[in-house]
Protein backbone atom coordinates (compact mmCIF):
# COMPACT_ATOMS: atom_id res chain seq x y z
CA UNK A 1 0.00 0.00 0.00
CA UNK A 2 1.38 3.48 -0.65
CA UNK A 3 1.65 6.19 1.55
CA UNK A 4 -1.12 8.45 0.87
CA UNK A 5 -4.01 6.36 -0.73
CA UNK A 6 -6.93 7.76 -2.45
CA UNK A 7 -9.63 6.19 -3.04
CA UNK A 8 -13.02 6.76 -5.18
CA UNK A 9 -13.15 10.71 -3.46
CA UNK A 10 -16.23 13.01 -3.99
CA UNK A 11 -16.73 16.03 -2.10
CA UNK A 12 -19.95 17.90 -2.98
CA UNK A 13 -20.32 21.65 -1.55
CA UNK A 14 -23.54 22.67 0.45
CA UNK A 15 -24.95 24.23 -2.57
CA UNK A 16 -24.49 20.96 -4.94
CA UNK A 17 -21.85 21.81 -6.67
CA UNK A 18 -19.35 18.75 -7.10
CA UNK A 19 -15.85 19.79 -6.03
CA UNK A 20 -13.99 16.62 -6.91
CA UNK A 21 -15.18 13.42 -8.25
CA UNK A 22 -14.13 10.21 -8.15
CA UNK A 23 -10.70 10.58 -7.37
CA UNK A 24 -8.13 8.09 -6.95
CA UNK A 25 -4.60 8.17 -6.23
CA UNK A 26 -1.41 6.63 -5.08
CA UNK A 27 1.36 8.87 -3.64
CA UNK A 28 4.60 7.25 -2.33
CA UNK A 29 6.66 8.39 0.31
CA UNK A 30 9.35 10.93 -0.35
CA UNK A 31 7.31 11.97 -3.81
CA UNK A 32 7.36 15.09 -5.44
CA UNK A 33 4.23 15.89 -7.30
CA UNK A 34 2.35 18.68 -8.95
CA UNK A 35 -0.85 18.82 -9.39
CA UNK A 36 -1.56 20.67 -11.93
CA UNK A 37 -5.58 22.55 -13.19
CA UNK A 38 -7.38 25.41 -13.84
CA UNK A 39 -8.90 27.95 -11.68
CA UNK A 40 -12.14 25.62 -10.31
CA UNK A 41 -10.62 21.92 -11.33
CA UNK A 42 -10.69 20.74 -7.72
CA UNK A 43 -7.03 21.11 -6.51
CA UNK A 44 -7.18 23.05 -3.51
CA UNK A 45 -10.42 20.83 -2.20
CA UNK A 46 -8.56 17.26 -2.95
CA UNK A 47 -5.49 18.70 -0.60
CA UNK A 48 -8.04 19.94 2.24
CA UNK A 49 -8.88 16.16 2.05
CA UNK A 50 -5.66 15.10 3.07
CA UNK A 51 -5.50 16.21 6.54
CA UNK A 52 -9.26 16.27 7.48
CA UNK A 53 -10.02 19.93 7.03
CA UNK A 54 -13.33 18.95 4.51
CA UNK A 55 -14.85 15.38 4.99
CA UNK A 56 -15.65 13.70 1.75
CA UNK A 57 -19.24 13.14 0.32
CA UNK A 58 -18.00 9.72 -1.02
CA UNK A 59 -14.47 7.71 -0.80
CA UNK A 60 -11.50 8.22 1.18
CA UNK A 61 -8.13 8.78 2.26
CA UNK A 62 -5.70 6.65 3.21
CA UNK A 63 -2.63 8.08 5.41
CA UNK A 64 -0.01 5.72 6.38
CA UNK A 65 -2.92 2.90 6.71
CA UNK A 66 -5.35 4.78 8.91
CA UNK A 67 -8.28 6.60 7.21
CA UNK A 68 -8.09 10.13 7.53
CA UNK A 69 -11.72 10.37 8.86
CA UNK A 70 -10.79 7.94 11.87
CA UNK A 71 -8.17 9.97 13.66
CA UNK A 72 -8.61 13.93 11.74
CA UNK A 73 -5.49 15.21 14.70
CA UNK A 74 -3.24 12.55 13.39
CA UNK A 75 -3.39 13.22 9.75
CA UNK A 76 -2.80 16.74 10.93
CA UNK A 77 0.46 15.80 12.18
CA UNK A 78 1.34 14.48 9.17
CA UNK A 79 0.13 16.31 6.72
CA UNK A 80 1.44 19.94 7.30
CA UNK A 81 -0.31 22.45 4.78
CA UNK A 82 1.05 26.00 3.34
CA UNK A 83 -2.09 27.66 2.46
CA UNK A 84 -2.21 29.80 -0.60
CA UNK A 85 -2.38 32.91 1.29
CA UNK A 86 0.36 33.21 4.04
CA UNK A 87 -1.09 36.23 5.52
CA UNK A 88 -4.26 34.45 6.89
CA UNK A 89 -2.45 31.58 7.84
CA UNK A 90 -0.53 34.21 10.41
CA UNK A 91 -1.33 33.64 13.74
CA UNK A 92 1.24 34.73 16.52
CA UNK A 93 2.79 38.52 16.85
CA UNK A 94 5.96 37.28 16.26
CA UNK A 95 8.19 35.38 13.68
CA UNK A 96 8.87 32.66 16.50
CA UNK A 97 5.61 33.27 18.01
CA UNK A 98 3.80 31.83 14.93
CA UNK A 99 5.92 29.24 14.33
CA UNK A 100 5.64 27.87 17.12
CA UNK A 101 1.95 27.91 17.68
CA UNK A 102 1.50 24.44 15.89
CA UNK A 103 4.28 22.56 18.50
CA UNK A 104 1.91 24.33 21.24
CA UNK A 105 -1.02 22.74 19.87
CA UNK A 106 0.74 19.31 20.18
CA UNK A 107 1.25 19.90 24.25
CA UNK A 108 5.03 19.78 23.36
CA UNK A 109 6.96 20.98 26.44
CA UNK A 110 8.81 24.88 26.16
CA UNK A 111 12.22 22.76 25.49
CA UNK A 112 10.57 20.52 22.52
CA UNK A 113 9.01 23.69 21.37
CA UNK A 114 12.05 26.05 21.34
CA UNK A 115 14.07 23.45 19.36
CA UNK A 116 11.69 22.93 16.89
CA UNK A 117 10.96 26.79 16.11
CA UNK A 118 14.82 27.42 16.09
CA UNK A 119 15.09 24.50 13.84
CA UNK A 120 12.35 24.94 11.76
CA UNK A 121 13.43 29.09 11.25
CA UNK A 122 16.72 27.81 10.06
CA UNK A 123 15.72 25.70 7.29
CA UNK A 124 14.10 28.94 5.97
CA UNK A 125 16.46 31.09 7.01
CA UNK A 126 13.96 33.27 9.35
CA UNK A 127 15.99 33.16 12.17
CA UNK A 128 17.50 36.65 11.98
CA UNK A 129 13.79 37.91 12.31
CA UNK A 130 12.57 35.91 15.07
CA UNK A 131 11.57 39.13 17.39
CA UNK A 132 9.93 40.87 13.96
CA UNK A 133 6.09 41.31 14.13
CA UNK A 134 5.03 39.00 10.81
CA UNK A 135 2.27 41.52 9.76
CA UNK A 136 5.86 43.51 7.99
CA UNK A 137 7.20 40.62 6.48
CA UNK A 138 7.43 40.66 2.79
CA UNK A 139 5.73 38.22 0.72
CA UNK A 140 8.11 35.63 0.26
CA UNK A 141 9.00 36.07 3.97
CA UNK A 142 5.88 35.46 5.13
CA UNK A 143 5.59 32.53 2.40
CA UNK A 144 8.55 31.17 4.25
CA UNK A 145 7.05 31.74 7.77
CA UNK A 146 3.70 29.97 6.67
CA UNK A 147 6.21 27.07 5.69
CA UNK A 148 8.41 27.28 9.10
CA UNK A 149 4.82 26.98 10.77
CA UNK A 150 4.53 23.67 8.79
CA UNK A 151 7.74 21.99 9.31
CA UNK A 152 7.89 22.71 13.24
CA UNK A 153 5.02 20.60 13.55
CA UNK A 154 7.79 17.89 11.10
CA UNK A 155 4.97 16.33 9.41
CA UNK A 156 5.82 13.53 6.89
CA UNK A 157 4.45 15.19 4.01
CA UNK A 158 3.85 18.88 3.15
CA UNK A 159 1.24 19.82 0.91
CA UNK A 160 1.54 23.81 -1.10
CA UNK A 161 -1.65 25.48 -2.45
CA UNK A 162 -0.67 27.32 -5.12
CA UNK A 163 2.88 28.19 -3.65
CA UNK A 164 4.13 31.21 -6.33
CA UNK A 165 0.98 33.24 -6.35
CA UNK A 166 1.36 36.92 -5.39
CA UNK A 167 5.28 36.46 -5.29
CA UNK A 168 8.29 38.45 -7.13
CA UNK A 169 10.90 36.23 -8.90
CA UNK A 170 13.29 36.57 -6.19
CA UNK A 171 10.15 35.31 -3.68
CA UNK A 172 9.37 32.15 -6.06
CA UNK A 173 13.22 31.17 -5.90
CA UNK A 174 13.01 31.57 -2.16
CA UNK A 175 10.04 29.07 -1.74
CA UNK A 176 11.40 26.81 -4.51
CA UNK A 177 14.78 26.87 -2.47
CA UNK A 178 12.46 25.25 0.43
CA UNK A 179 10.75 23.42 -1.91
CA UNK A 180 13.52 21.71 -2.94
CA UNK A 181 15.45 21.26 0.46
CA UNK A 182 12.18 19.81 2.16
CA UNK A 183 12.94 16.83 -0.97
CA UNK A 184 16.13 16.19 0.03
CA UNK A 185 15.52 15.14 2.97
CA UNK A 186 13.13 13.00 2.28
CA UNK A 187 9.78 14.48 3.08
CA UNK A 188 6.51 13.94 0.80
CA UNK A 189 5.91 17.14 -0.99
CA UNK A 190 2.37 17.80 -3.33
CA UNK A 191 1.83 21.29 -4.99
CA UNK A 192 -0.59 22.65 -6.57
CA UNK A 193 -0.75 25.14 -9.23
CA UNK A 194 -1.74 26.33 -12.51
CA UNK A 195 2.07 27.75 -13.46
CA UNK A 196 3.89 24.84 -14.38
CA UNK A 197 6.59 27.05 -15.72
CA UNK A 198 8.17 27.49 -11.95
CA UNK A 199 8.48 23.79 -10.31
CA UNK A 200 8.09 21.32 -13.16
CA UNK A 201 11.60 20.69 -14.09
CA UNK A 202 11.89 19.34 -10.26
CA UNK A 203 9.08 17.25 -10.08
CA UNK A 204 8.70 13.32 -9.81
CA UNK A 205 5.01 13.39 -11.14
CA UNK A 206 2.27 15.45 -12.70
CA UNK A 207 -1.44 15.27 -12.31
CA UNK A 208 -4.13 17.11 -13.95
CA UNK A 209 -7.13 17.75 -12.67
CA UNK A 210 -10.20 18.85 -14.79
CA UNK A 211 -13.47 19.50 -13.62
CA UNK A 212 -13.18 17.70 -10.52
CA UNK A 213 -11.32 14.67 -12.23
CA UNK A 214 -8.20 13.26 -12.33
CA UNK A 215 -7.27 13.36 -16.29
CA UNK A 216 -3.84 12.98 -16.72
CA UNK A 217 -1.19 11.30 -13.90
CA UNK A 218 2.31 10.25 -15.08
CA UNK A 219 5.74 11.81 -15.38
CA UNK A 220 6.50 15.28 -16.77
CA UNK A 221 8.00 15.14 -19.60
CA UNK A 222 5.32 12.53 -21.38
CA UNK A 223 2.19 14.75 -20.22
CA UNK A 224 3.80 18.41 -21.01
CA UNK A 225 2.03 18.48 -24.36
CA UNK A 226 -1.17 18.45 -23.37
CA UNK A 227 -1.44 20.14 -20.42
CA UNK A 228 -3.38 23.17 -22.68
CA UNK A 229 -6.06 20.63 -23.44
CA UNK A 230 -7.25 21.02 -20.00
CA UNK A 231 -6.73 24.87 -19.53
CA UNK A 232 -2.89 24.19 -17.83
CA UNK A 233 -0.30 26.59 -19.74
CA UNK A 234 2.32 24.71 -21.31
CA UNK A 235 5.88 25.81 -20.05
CA UNK A 236 7.31 28.18 -22.97
CA UNK A 237 10.63 26.08 -23.22
CA UNK A 238 8.73 22.45 -23.89
CA UNK A 239 6.46 24.87 -26.77
CA UNK A 240 9.59 25.33 -28.25
CA UNK A 241 10.60 21.16 -28.15
CA UNK A 242 13.47 21.85 -25.41
CA UNK A 243 13.88 20.95 -21.85
CA UNK A 244 12.03 23.08 -19.24
CA UNK A 245 14.62 24.53 -16.83
CA UNK A 246 15.31 25.42 -13.51
CA UNK A 247 13.83 28.72 -12.01
CA UNK A 248 17.05 28.21 -9.32
CA UNK A 249 19.77 27.94 -12.42
CA UNK B 1 5.33 44.93 3.04
CA UNK B 2 2.75 46.75 4.96
CA UNK B 3 4.02 49.43 7.46
CA UNK B 4 4.51 49.25 11.36
CA UNK B 5 1.75 49.82 13.13
CA UNK B 6 1.09 51.40 16.61
CA UNK B 7 -1.68 48.59 17.32
CA UNK B 8 0.58 45.49 18.46
CA UNK B 9 3.79 44.13 20.09
CA UNK B 10 6.98 45.35 19.47
CA UNK B 11 9.51 43.47 20.44
CA UNK B 12 11.51 44.38 23.62
CA UNK B 13 13.60 43.76 27.13
CA UNK B 14 12.60 47.24 29.12
CA UNK B 15 10.73 46.90 32.63
CA UNK B 16 7.67 47.28 30.88
CA UNK B 17 7.98 44.14 28.28
CA UNK B 18 8.90 42.03 31.69
CA UNK B 19 6.29 42.92 33.62
CA UNK B 20 3.93 39.94 34.14
CA UNK B 21 1.01 40.56 32.11
CA UNK B 22 -1.47 39.59 34.83
CA UNK B 23 -0.31 42.77 36.90
CA UNK B 24 -0.07 45.21 33.53
CA UNK B 25 -4.00 44.10 33.18
CA UNK B 26 -4.70 45.13 36.71
CA UNK B 27 -3.08 48.26 36.25
CA UNK B 28 -4.64 49.17 33.04
CA UNK B 29 -8.22 48.71 34.76
CA UNK B 30 -6.78 50.40 37.83
CA UNK B 31 -5.69 53.67 35.78
CA UNK B 32 -9.03 53.52 33.41
CA UNK B 33 -10.96 53.39 37.11
CA UNK B 34 -8.74 55.90 38.33
CA UNK B 35 -9.03 58.22 35.56
CA UNK B 36 -12.82 58.70 36.02
CA UNK B 37 -12.04 60.77 39.70
CA UNK B 38 -9.25 63.24 38.50
CA UNK B 39 -9.51 66.85 37.53
CA UNK B 40 -8.47 68.10 34.13
CA UNK B 41 -5.12 69.21 34.94
CA UNK B 42 -3.66 65.70 36.44
CA UNK B 43 -5.49 64.38 33.71
CA UNK B 44 -3.31 66.23 31.47
CA UNK B 45 -0.22 65.12 33.30
CA UNK B 46 -1.26 61.71 33.18
CA UNK B 47 -1.65 61.52 29.25
CA UNK B 48 1.77 63.24 28.77
CA UNK B 49 3.44 60.73 31.15
CA UNK B 50 1.68 57.13 29.76
CA UNK B 51 2.71 59.14 26.26
CA UNK B 52 6.47 58.51 27.56
CA UNK B 53 5.56 55.41 28.68
CA UNK B 54 4.20 53.93 25.25
CA UNK B 55 7.45 55.49 23.43
CA UNK B 56 9.38 53.69 25.94
CA UNK B 57 7.76 50.63 25.22
CA UNK B 58 8.96 51.09 21.49
CA UNK B 59 6.18 52.58 19.60
CA UNK B 60 7.20 54.85 16.89
CA UNK B 61 5.61 58.15 17.77
CA UNK B 62 4.66 58.57 13.43
CA UNK B 63 3.28 55.49 13.69
CA UNK B 64 1.21 55.86 16.83
CA UNK B 65 -0.23 59.16 15.55
CA UNK B 66 -1.30 57.83 11.79
CA UNK B 67 -2.84 55.10 14.05
CA UNK B 68 -4.65 57.07 15.97
CA UNK B 69 -5.98 59.83 13.75
CA UNK B 70 -9.50 58.51 13.97
CA UNK B 71 -9.42 57.98 17.51
CA UNK B 72 -8.46 61.72 17.45
CA UNK B 73 -11.10 62.61 15.18
CA UNK B 74 -13.97 61.11 17.49
CA UNK B 75 -12.19 62.93 20.81
CA UNK B 76 -12.63 66.09 18.66
CA UNK B 77 -16.04 64.97 18.49
CA UNK B 78 -16.57 64.49 21.81
CA UNK B 79 -14.81 67.63 22.74
CA UNK B 80 -17.03 70.16 20.68
CA UNK B 81 -19.95 68.00 21.37
CA UNK B 82 -19.58 68.46 25.17
CA UNK B 83 -18.74 72.24 24.63
CA UNK B 84 -21.42 73.49 22.84
CA UNK B 85 -24.20 71.53 24.59
CA UNK B 86 -23.28 71.99 27.81
CA UNK B 87 -25.13 74.92 29.79
CA UNK B 88 -22.72 77.76 31.67
CA UNK B 89 -20.89 80.89 31.36
CA UNK B 90 -20.69 81.80 27.42
CA UNK B 91 -17.40 82.26 26.13
CA UNK B 92 -18.11 82.62 22.02
CA UNK B 93 -19.97 81.70 19.64
CA UNK B 94 -19.71 79.09 16.76
CA UNK B 95 -22.07 79.49 14.50
CA UNK B 96 -25.74 79.08 16.15
CA UNK B 97 -24.27 77.23 18.87
CA UNK B 98 -22.57 78.98 22.16
CA UNK B 99 -19.18 77.74 23.61
CA UNK B 100 -19.66 77.39 27.71
CA UNK B 101 -16.23 77.07 29.32
CA UNK B 102 -17.85 74.54 31.63
CA UNK B 103 -18.25 72.78 28.54
CA UNK B 104 -15.04 72.87 27.13
CA UNK B 105 -13.62 71.83 30.52
CA UNK B 106 -15.71 68.91 30.39
CA UNK B 107 -15.15 68.20 26.94
CA UNK B 108 -11.26 67.94 27.81
CA UNK B 109 -11.57 66.13 30.59
CA UNK B 110 -13.90 63.63 28.47
CA UNK B 111 -10.85 63.31 26.01
CA UNK B 112 -8.15 63.14 28.21
CA UNK B 113 -9.56 60.46 30.24
CA UNK B 114 -10.12 58.53 26.68
CA UNK B 115 -6.70 59.42 25.99
CA UNK B 116 -5.59 58.37 28.86
CA UNK B 117 -7.24 54.56 28.58
CA UNK B 118 -6.09 54.00 24.90
CA UNK B 119 -2.77 55.24 25.50
CA UNK B 120 -2.64 52.93 28.37
CA UNK B 121 -3.86 50.12 26.14
CA UNK B 122 -1.36 50.62 23.73
CA UNK B 123 1.36 50.37 25.83
CA UNK B 124 -0.13 47.16 27.05
CA UNK B 125 0.00 46.02 23.90
CA UNK B 126 3.15 46.85 22.58
CA UNK B 127 4.80 45.31 25.41
CA UNK B 128 2.88 42.04 25.55
CA UNK B 129 2.94 39.15 23.43
CA UNK B 130 -0.50 37.58 22.78
CA UNK B 131 0.04 34.73 24.26
CA UNK B 132 1.01 36.23 27.21
CA UNK B 133 -2.32 38.38 27.29
CA UNK B 134 -4.18 35.54 26.46
CA UNK B 135 -2.66 33.22 29.47
CA UNK B 136 -3.00 35.93 31.36
CA UNK B 137 -7.04 36.42 30.88
CA UNK B 138 -7.20 32.36 31.08
CA UNK B 139 -5.42 33.09 34.40
CA UNK B 140 -8.22 35.50 35.69
CA UNK B 141 -11.27 33.34 34.27
CA UNK B 142 -10.18 30.03 35.77
CA UNK B 143 -11.52 30.63 38.80
CA UNK B 144 -15.05 31.61 37.33
CA UNK B 145 -17.05 28.42 37.17
CA UNK B 146 -18.68 27.97 33.36
CA UNK B 147 -16.56 30.48 31.64
CA UNK B 148 -14.91 28.55 28.98
CA UNK B 149 -11.40 30.32 29.85
CA UNK B 150 -9.45 28.90 27.03
CA UNK B 151 -11.57 29.84 24.18
CA UNK B 152 -12.50 33.56 25.48
CA UNK B 153 -8.33 34.14 25.74
CA UNK B 154 -7.98 32.57 21.96
CA UNK B 155 -10.85 34.84 20.67
CA UNK B 156 -9.49 37.92 22.29
CA UNK B 157 -6.07 36.94 21.31
CA UNK B 158 -7.26 36.64 18.06
CA UNK B 159 -9.55 40.39 17.96
CA UNK B 160 -5.90 41.63 18.91
CA UNK B 161 -3.74 39.93 16.16
CA UNK B 162 -6.26 40.41 13.94
CA UNK B 163 -6.34 44.63 14.49
CA UNK B 164 -3.97 45.44 12.31
CA UNK B 165 -4.66 43.33 9.52
CA UNK B 166 -8.02 44.91 9.65
CA UNK B 167 -6.67 48.56 9.37
CA UNK B 168 -4.58 47.08 6.42
CA UNK B 169 -7.75 46.05 4.61
CA UNK B 170 -9.52 48.68 5.44
CA UNK B 171 -6.64 51.50 4.31
CA UNK B 172 -6.40 49.31 0.98
CA UNK B 173 -10.11 49.30 0.06
CA UNK B 174 -10.66 53.29 1.30
CA UNK B 175 -7.64 53.57 -1.77
CA UNK B 176 -9.18 51.59 -3.96
CA UNK B 177 -12.73 53.31 -3.62
CA UNK B 178 -10.68 56.71 -3.64
CA UNK B 179 -8.97 55.45 -6.93
CA UNK B 180 -12.60 55.32 -8.21
CA UNK B 181 -13.91 58.68 -7.68
CA UNK B 182 -15.49 57.84 -4.29
CA UNK B 183 -14.66 61.36 -2.74
CA UNK B 184 -17.17 62.93 -5.37
CA UNK B 185 -20.05 61.42 -3.60
CA UNK B 186 -21.22 63.82 -0.61
CA UNK B 187 -23.54 62.13 1.10
CA UNK B 188 -21.65 60.05 4.01
CA UNK B 189 -23.72 57.24 4.16
CA UNK B 190 -23.77 56.29 0.93
CA UNK B 191 -19.84 56.37 1.30
CA UNK B 192 -20.09 54.70 4.81
CA UNK B 193 -21.79 51.38 3.09
CA UNK B 194 -20.06 51.66 0.29
CA UNK B 195 -16.93 50.94 2.56
CA UNK B 196 -18.03 48.87 5.45
CA UNK B 197 -19.34 45.89 3.02
CA UNK B 198 -16.77 45.22 1.37
CA UNK B 199 -14.27 45.26 4.60
CA UNK B 200 -16.62 42.85 6.17
CA UNK B 201 -16.77 40.86 3.79
CA UNK B 202 -12.72 40.66 3.56
CA UNK B 203 -12.59 40.27 7.13
CA UNK B 204 -15.42 37.36 7.03
CA UNK B 205 -13.45 35.62 4.39
CA UNK B 206 -9.87 35.95 6.27
CA UNK B 207 -11.57 35.18 9.91
CA UNK B 208 -12.43 31.60 7.75
CA UNK B 209 -9.30 31.37 6.18
CA UNK B 210 -7.64 31.60 9.27
CA UNK B 211 -9.99 29.19 11.35
CA UNK B 212 -8.94 26.38 8.78
CA UNK B 213 -5.10 27.03 8.96
CA UNK B 214 -5.52 26.90 12.92
CA UNK B 215 -6.98 23.39 12.58
CA UNK B 216 -4.23 22.63 9.65
CA UNK B 217 -2.11 23.09 12.85
CA UNK B 218 -4.20 21.24 15.40
CA UNK B 219 -5.61 24.00 17.22
CA UNK B 220 -7.37 22.27 20.36
CA UNK B 221 -8.01 24.33 23.39
CA UNK B 222 -5.74 22.21 25.61
CA UNK B 223 -2.20 23.32 24.33
CA UNK B 224 1.18 24.41 25.74
CA UNK B 225 0.08 27.74 27.04
CA UNK B 226 2.98 30.57 27.95
CA UNK B 227 4.30 30.18 31.33
CA UNK B 228 3.55 32.83 33.89
CA UNK B 229 6.05 33.50 36.72
CA UNK B 230 5.89 37.04 39.06
CA UNK B 231 8.55 38.04 41.31
CA UNK B 232 9.34 40.67 43.58
CA UNK B 233 10.19 43.44 41.09
CA UNK B 234 6.97 42.91 39.80
CA UNK B 235 5.21 43.61 42.73
CA UNK B 236 7.54 46.89 43.39
CA UNK B 237 5.91 48.23 39.94
CA UNK B 238 2.30 46.95 40.93
CA UNK B 239 2.68 49.48 44.22
CA UNK B 240 4.06 52.14 42.36
CA UNK B 241 1.16 51.96 39.94
CA UNK B 242 -1.20 51.65 42.95
CA UNK B 243 0.36 54.95 44.37
CA UNK B 244 0.19 56.64 41.00
CA UNK B 245 -3.56 55.87 41.08
CA UNK B 246 -3.64 57.13 44.07
CA UNK B 247 -2.56 60.54 43.48
CA UNK B 248 -4.61 60.48 40.46
CA UNK B 249 -7.78 60.28 42.67
CA UNK B 250 -6.39 63.32 45.89
CA UNK B 251 -5.90 65.64 42.88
Amino acid sequence: MSFIEIRNLCHRFPDGTLGIDGIDLSIEKGEFVVIAGKNGSGKTTLLRHLNGLLTPSNGEVILDGMSVGQDPRRARRIVGMVFQDADSQIVGETVYEDAAFGPENLKLDREAIRQRVVNALAVVALERLSEQRPHILSGGEKRRLAIAGVLAMEPEVVVFDEPFSNLDYDGIRQVLTQMLTLHKVGKTLLVTTHDLEKVITHADRLVILFEGEVVRNGAPADLLEETENFGVRQPCAARLGGEVPSWLD
Amino acid sequence: MAGLTALGYISGSGRLHRWDPRFKIVALIMVSLASLGTSLPVLSGACLLMLMVVIRAGVPPGALMRDLKPVVLLLLFIFLARALVTPGEQLFVLGPWPVTREGVIAGAAICSRLLLVLLAGVAVMASTRLSEIKAAVEWFLKPIPGVPEKRVGTMLSLIVRFLPHILDQARETGEAQRARGIENRKNPFYRVIRFSIPVLRRTFLTADQLALAMEARCYADDRTDAELVSDRSDWILMGTTVLLCLCLLMF
